[in-house]
């Protein structure tokens, strides 16, 4: 089932002429994951804007196309000191700001945010004030925050930025275990690497536009890897010389090797 | 009030709250503490003007208690901010810098009273001995105390009008043209 | 003391510094301001807003109170340098009070317990929002100006020189602390918004302070004997 599409959507920001989207088609099922890729500017997080509903409502400007969303929907953003409420003084607190406003009941917010506490490995930072976290930890609080609101729709712009690479790990396993659950993720990533573990789809942007959609392994294309955007395995298997199809991950290697 | 509105008003009270750093460390006898209300009267308008006066005299008042009573000259310089940016004043610091004086002036009328009334001109070190000088040149007591308050608003004020063209006129246009009166304040709307 | 409810902390706060001015000098100021300054050695004060106090017992009072009378110190000194003793007096009783009362109340005052205050009586979550906000944003920003002050002393920023050069070098300051500021304000919308925060929400109060009845009234008392004070004064 569909938990999110977009048809022929195009965006502009207020006060300026050249579109962020251009006609951009994708759909994203429950239970998948979805990883975006391309240069510094290409739209990945305007995509997820309008996906999450925040453009153009609240950033403005100018949307064309249909955007359908089946479910409730929640984003997390690359810088996570900007996202934390401002209200809560504890991790607990900050985790439990969103079902509060969802305005659910006082024994349900428990169940959720004990839950997500949980599953991002935060219980023994459950009292420490947010003010005092490092941005890794922020950052595993925000995500937390945002899935203990138990959105259908995730949709993640960078998220491991300000993690090491263990948090990140972590990360990758969260999400492939919440699609396992059913929720759909839609994610927004300049760690290639991760992305043949990770996503069931890569969609290719350029420009604001949609340039290929395809499996992980369009990580390994030509054309990805000149563009910059190949996996680091298959960028150096590339750059030796090696003859093609460039393997994505050091898995595939192996096996292209023996 | 949008949620873009209401998240601006803390940052912009904590701007006026955080530019004493600035202040330090060049030296200057000026406060900034109106930078942030007159920088959100001019991209939002005067009702995210006066709440980021109020928040800023609220949270100022936790630091030093002594600052409550003034929140008066807080929202007076958010309707001031209103009406420069109404007239495009924040345009060039042509403009902006005697309007900035002149809000310096009607502070000073504003807050006298206030520091006269309650604290006896001793709101600061600065304003008390700024006072003992205008009573030792034989001022009337008010006239003193206005002296004192005068002395500190006149080129503060005028600083901060300048401090927040420059911010206005460094804004990327996208960015202004999200804040309902960026672009009329400086003009170009 | 401190685990009384917010909005009772900030009544007491509040009609203390209002009686000190409207009762007669120097008998009220100085009742007021020994009620301001006894209330500072309230043992068992909580950590509040600025950490002051935060283990049980007398010593935190004492803190609170020294505190309160080093804030109160210069305007002594200054209202000697500018008026005669009995306006001293009464002045300085006045400012005392004031500022006991506000020191006190930093102290006692924790914003988790205000911010759930507010929201269990109904106001809107965006007042108790605005706040809350401030309050964590200000030491943030603050920090941020420290970095951005040291590296450009590091490229020879320095106090000397004329207005000119000083004034040039706030803007240089000044400029980037706002600037990042304010793109931020986007960020935090789009956070916000994605949390759930809309204007007219009725938020879930996860753990609203405990309101007697009897705090209430006195609370009403408070308020109310502001006013008859000063009709009883003006009559």
């Amino acid at each position: 089932m569909k938990s999110l599409t977009l048809e022929h959507a195009s965006f502009w920001y207020p006060a300026t002429e050249a579109p962020a989207l251009r006609d951009v088609s994708l759909e994203v099922a429950q239970g998948e994951i979805v990883a975006l890729v391309g240069a510094l500017g290409a739209g990945a997080s305007t995509l997820l804007l309008v996906a999450a509903d925040l453009a153009p409502r609240v950033t403005g400007g100018r949307l064309t196309g249909a955007v359908a969303r089946r479910d409730r929907s929640g984003i997390v953003l690359p810088t996570p000191w900007t996202q934390a409420s401002g209200m809560a003084f504890t991790v607990w607190d900050e985790v439990a700001f969103g079902p509060a406003n969802l305005g659910w009941p006082a024994h349900e917010i428990a169940r959720q945010v004990d839950r997500a506490l949980e599953q991002l490995e935060l219980v023994p930072l459950a009292s420490r004030d947010p003010a005092t976290l490092s941005g890794g930890e922020l950052q595993r609080v925000i995500i937390a925050a945002i899935l203990a609101m138990d959105p259908g729709l995730l949709l993640f712009d960078e998220p491991a930025t300000e993690l090491d690479a263990a948090g990140a790990q972590m990360v990758w396993r969260l999400m492939r275990r919440l699609a396992g659950e059913g929720k759909a993720i839609l994610l927004a990533t300049s760690a290639l690497d991760a992305v043949p573990d990770v996503a069931d789809r890569v969609v290719w942007l350029e420009d604001g536009a949609v340039r290929a959609v395809g499996a992980p392994d369009l990580l390994a294309d030509v054309a990805v890897c000149e563009a910059g955007l190949g996996t680091s395995v298959a960028t150096v298997w590339r750059a030796s010389g090696l003859p093609g199809p460039y393997p994505p991950t050091v898995a595939h290697a192996v096996r292209r090797w023996r | 009030m949008s949620i873009r509105l209401l998240a601006l008003i803390p940052v912009a009270a904590a701007i006026s709250l955080a530019l004493s750093a600035a202040v330090d460390a060049v030296a200057l006898p000026l406060f900034l503490d109106t930078t942030g209300t007159i920088l959100a009267t001019a991209l939002a308008g005067p009702a995210v003007g006066i709440a980021t006066g109020v928040v800023t005299s609220a949270v100022n008042t936790l630091r030093n208690p002594t600052f409550w009573p003034f929140v008066v000259v807080q929202v007076i310089v958010a309707l001031y901010a209103w009406g420069a940016a109404r007239a495009g004043l924040f345009r060039s610091f042509r403009t902006a810098v005697p309007v900035g004086l002149a809000l310096g002036v009607i502070a000073a009328v504003t807050s006298t009273p206030i520091s006269y009334l309650v604290f006896g001109c001793t709101t600061t070190g600065g304003i008390a001995l700024t006072t003992a000088l205008g009573k030792a040149l034989g001022l009337p007591p008010l006239g003193a105390c206005f002296f004192g308050s005068f002395v500190s608003d006149f080129g503060d004020k005028a600083v901060t009008f300048a401090l927040v063209t420059s911010v206005l006129h460094a804004l990327p246009r996208r960015t202004a043209a999200r804040f309902p009166w960026a672009l009329r304040a400086i003009g170009v709307a | 003391m401190t685990r009384l409810h917010p909005f009772t902390l900030l009544t007491i706060a509040g009609a203390l510094p209002a009686l000190a001015w409207i009762l007669p000098a120097p008998a009220g100021a100085a009742a007021t301001a020994a009620v301001a300054l006894v209330l500072t050695l309230t043992p068992g004060a909580s950590p509040g807003l600025t950490g002051i106090g935060s283990s049980p017992g007398w010593r935190p009072g004492l803190v609170v109170l020294r505190a309160a009378l080093l804030t109160a110190a210069p305007f002594w000194v200054f209202l000697l340098l500018l008026h005669d003793v009995p306006t001293t007096i009464a002045i300085g009783l006045r400012i005392t009070t004031m500022v006991a009362s506000f020191v006190w109340l930093v102290a006692a005052l924790e914003p988790a317990r205000l911010v759930e205050a507010m929201v269990a009586a109904g106001w809107s979550a965006s007042v108790a929002y605005l706040f809350a906000a401030t309050l964590t944003a200000v030491p943030m920003l603050k920090a941020r100006a420290q970095r951005i002050a040291e590296a450009q002393r590091c490229r020879g920023l320095s106090p000397r020189g004329g207005i000119a050069s000083r004034l040039r070098a706030l803007r240089a300051l000044a400029l980037p602390l706002v600037l990042s500021a304010l793109h931020e304000v986007d960020e935090r919308a789009l956070a916000l918004e994605t949390r759930g925060l809309r204007p007219g929400i009725r938020r879930t109060t996860l753990a609203p302070p405990h309101d007697p009845v009897v705090e209430r009234a006195a609370r009403w008392v408070l308020l109310l004997a502001c006013p008859a004070a000063l009709v009883w004064r003006l009559l």
